[in-house]
């Protein structure tokens, strides 16, 4: 579904991902573990072209995308996007449009679906995260974790191949967490490949098939989560694991 | 006879010509209209608005205008503007002639086609009839206390010429831009003004109005007024120097010229003074009986106090609607012209950022009027005319687009990235996420910015007077000048002003308390 070849990207003289190799299922959830500025979002944000990077190429849905060098890069991005969502830790909801415009935005400007078929899909979507009586609030008058549902609603609305989720619940308090969390272990259940960076270690440890700990720039150590939970190897795994315990 | 000799020349000159090139001459007739160019604000006796009907013109060289367009078998038609710019208005063609106080000059002949002069104009000088200091020139030359005399001018006029060549060493010439503004400047001793050297005629139509001031000396440094017409059309200025010569002739122009209160000797002897140069051909007219006193049948009076506003507030409430007309077409140009700009700026090719960079700073950087200008002076030469009300909203709408660039640049900066981010992970090509993301909530952030240049471009307005613009601030002086009501013209006319930008600024506060509410609540 998703391959990564030798993913290298460097910001001036600090190089910082250092050929990575990911291979990503249909179906998979996928988590990135690693302290900050371990390179986990940078590589997160390769995936869509959010970040450039300089070498080795990306596969998804067989589509190529090439390293900033690479002249066909936007072509691919134009497909890429379409079939890969993501969620960001600050929501970054349209602030002038309501829930359930901000859901139905892309289906209708970028699918081109008919209004009334966008409408009923961002009710239904929005049913579905727990927010059916919220269709018409602002973002400014909803909660962070109602936003970050709504922003889940609207990259579903697109039928995505893939969701990335940029730490998304990093700016949530523990309440809020959950409501977010048993929305994605929904979504996982129903089979939605993902791939994950957080730092919320129970969805890892209850929700991941996959996780992958990153150590500067490169992937140190990867298994299901059971193994790297009760047997990690990696020196950096086990100091990751002793700080968040 | 040298009037034969003129009219057989002329008949030579028609021929010649009709030879050779297009005349205005030919134009005019088949237009059914002479356009002649003056500035109303120069006031009587020139041009003024007319005090029984300010819709309708009066003053000797309307007069004039009309009793040469009768000559010409057309109706005239008289065209306002800038008095310095007038010599402009007849290069670029907008006008057949100008006839508003132009003294003839070498180098106004050797640029124009000169006219025979229509009157014959001397500069008076004018002081306080209270101030001792002033009394004769020679107390210009040797001031009593040693003082230089401050002797105020209309800038530019031949009077601002005698001063600067004979009494350079001995006077402060002070700049006015009206010849009115000038003897109330004695008057009110502004900016230690001692006197004023003025056009004779100007001083006997007004000098009712301003008691305080008397003429000192003797009427000095003589010249000629002479119609301006392009240098080519020579057949159009034989015309009309055959319609002033039969003027002169037949006493018309004396009846025009006295009805002003400025028929005197020495338009009378005329025929003595005039040298036969190339334009300016004299004329003999025995007719004239040189010791007539000029017997005044229309006086100059002031129209003061609150009367004036409702014979003359129509007006000023009609420029109003031009000066409107002008800032709600050149407002949303400003703005549209500005958007693109500050999207090439930040999103566009490398060479495309750099032309809206060079454009914003290029306009920011010189002032409207000089823009104005160009526009309208200079595209002509070009071979682009274009009407003076559209060269003003171009000019506006060009000046406010490089602030508007600027406004709507921090307006798309302050959309913080994430926005670009989730609309392009949606799948948005980056134009669309402008246009459907970033666009509509920068739009929200600059309404108060922008309502605000709106605001300052409804004063900015008043710039295009010199592009012969008559909007708000130009209709004032017009009649400010003409009637002396300063004060009740200039509160009306800041009413009107104020009618027009309060309104404005109440849209802006409802606009910006919707937009936070819309973010907050």
């Amino acid at each position: 579904m998703i391959e990564l070849h030798n993913i290298r990207k460097s910001f001036g003289e600090i190089e910082i991902l250092r050929g990575i190799r990911l291979s990503i299922r249909k179906g998979e959830v996928c988590v990135l573990l690693g302290p900050s500025g371990s390179g986990k979002s940078t590589l997160l944000r390769t995936i869509n072209g959010l970040e450039t990077f300089d070498e080795g190429h990306i596969i998804v849905d067989g589509t190529s995308l090439g390293p900033i060098s690479d002249p066909t890069r936007e072509i691919a991005l134009a497909t890429i996007r379409r079939r890969v969502g993501m969620v960001f830790q600050q929501y970054n909801l349209f602030p002038h449009q309501s829930a359930l415009e901000n859901v139905m935005e892309a289906p209708i400007h970028v699918l081109k679906q008919p209004r009334a078929e966008a409408i009923e899909n961002a009710k239904q979507l929005l049913d579905r995260v727990g927010l059916g009586d919220k269709i018409h609030s602002r973002p400014a008058q909803l909660s962070g974790g109602q936003q970050q549902r709504v922003a889940i609603a609207r990259t579903l609305a697109m039928n995505p191949a893939a969701i990335l989720f940029d730490e998304p619940t990093s700016a949530l308090d523990p309440r809020m967490t959950a409501e977010v969390i048993s929305v994605m272990a929904d979504l996982a259940a129903s089979g939605q490949t993902m791939i994950v960076v957080t730092h919320a270690m129970g969805f890892a440890r209850s929700v991941a098939h996959t996780v992958h700990i990153l150590h500067q720039g490169q992937i140190a150590e990867s298994g299901p989560p059971k193994q790297i939970f009760e047997s990690p190897t990696h020196p950096a795994t086990i100091e990751l694991l002793a700080q968040t315990a | 006879m040298r009037l034969k000799w003129l009219v057989v020349s002329a008949i030579c000159a028609t021929f010649a010509a009709n030879c050779f090139a297009d005349d205005a001459l030919d134009v005019i007739q088949k237009r059914g209209t002479f356009i002649w160019g003056a500035d109303q604000e120069g006031g009587g006796p020139f041009v003024l608005p007319s005090p029984d009907d300010p819709t309708k013109l009066m003053g000797f060289e309307v007069e004039l205008a009309d009793l040469i367009a009768s000559h010409l078998g057309v109706k005239a038609q008289f065209a306002q503007g800038q008095w310095d710019k007038l010599p402009d208005l007849l290069s670029r063609g907008d006008i057949d002639c100008v006839l508003n106080g132009y003294e003839w000059t070498p180098a106004r002949a050797a640029m124009f086609g000169t006219s025979v002069p229509y009157y014959i104009y001397e500069l008076q000088l004018l002081g306080r009839r209270d101030d001792e200091g002033l009394r004769t020139w020679s107390d210009v030359k040797q001031s009593a206390d040693g003082r230089k005399k401050r002797i105020a001018v209309l800038g530019g006029s031949a009077a601002h010429e005698y001063l600067e060549t004979k009494f350079a060493e001995s006077v402060d010439v002070v700049n006015f831009d009206g010849a009115t503004d000038a003897m109330r400047g004695v008057e009110l001793s502004v900016d230690g003004v001692d006197g004023n050297l003025q056009d004779l005629p100007v001083w006997t139509f007004f000098q009712d109005g301003f008691p305080a001031l008397a003429a000192v000396g003797e009427p000095v440094g003589r010249g000629y007024y002479v119609g301006l017409t392009r240098k080519s059309d020579q057949r159009l200025r034989a015309e009309i120097n055959l319609a002033i010569l039969k003027a002169l002739q037949d006493g018309s122009l004396r009846r025009i010229l006295e009805k002003y209160r400025i028929w005197n000797a020495t338009q009378a002897q005329r025929a003595l003074e005039i040298d036969p140069l190339e334009n300016f051909v004299g004329d003999e007219t025995k007719s004239i009986d040189a010791n007539s006193a000029a017997e005044a049948t229309e006086t100059y009076e002031a129209v003061r106090g609150w009367k004036v506003i409702s014979q003359r507030g129509g007006l000023l409430l009609k420029a109003a609607l031009m000066t409107v007309a002008l800032a709600v077409v050149a407002m949303p140009l400003a703005v549209l012209i500005g958007l693109a700009l500050s999207l090439m700026r930040l999103y566009g090719p490398h060479w495309l950022a750099w032309l809206a960079v060079v454009y914003i700073e290029v306009v920011r950087g010189t002032p409207l009027v000089l823009q104005l200008y160009v526009i309208f002076f200079l595209l002509p030469e070009i071979g682009v005319s274009i009407h003076a009300f559209w060269a003003g909203v171009l000019g506006l709408a060009i000046n406010y687009s490089a602030y508007e660039a600027e406004i709507y640049r921090a307006g798309l900066q302050a959309i913080p990235r994430g926005q670009m981010e989730a609309a392009l992970s949606l799948g948005m090509s980056r134009w669309l996420a402008l246009r459907r993301i970033i666009l509509p909530q920068a739009t929200r952030l600059v309404i108060p910015p922008v309502t605000n240049d709106f605001i300052a471009l409804f004063k900015d307005t008043a710039v295009c007077s010199v592009i012969t613009v008559v909007e708000l601030s130009k209709e004032y002086y017009i009649h400010a000048r003409s009637t002396g009501a300063i004060f009740e013209l200039g509160i009306l006319t800041a009413i009107l002003y104020l009618a027009m930008s309060y309104p404005l600024s109440l849209l802006a506060g409802l606009l910006e308390r919707r937009m936070t509410k819309e973010r907050t609540s």
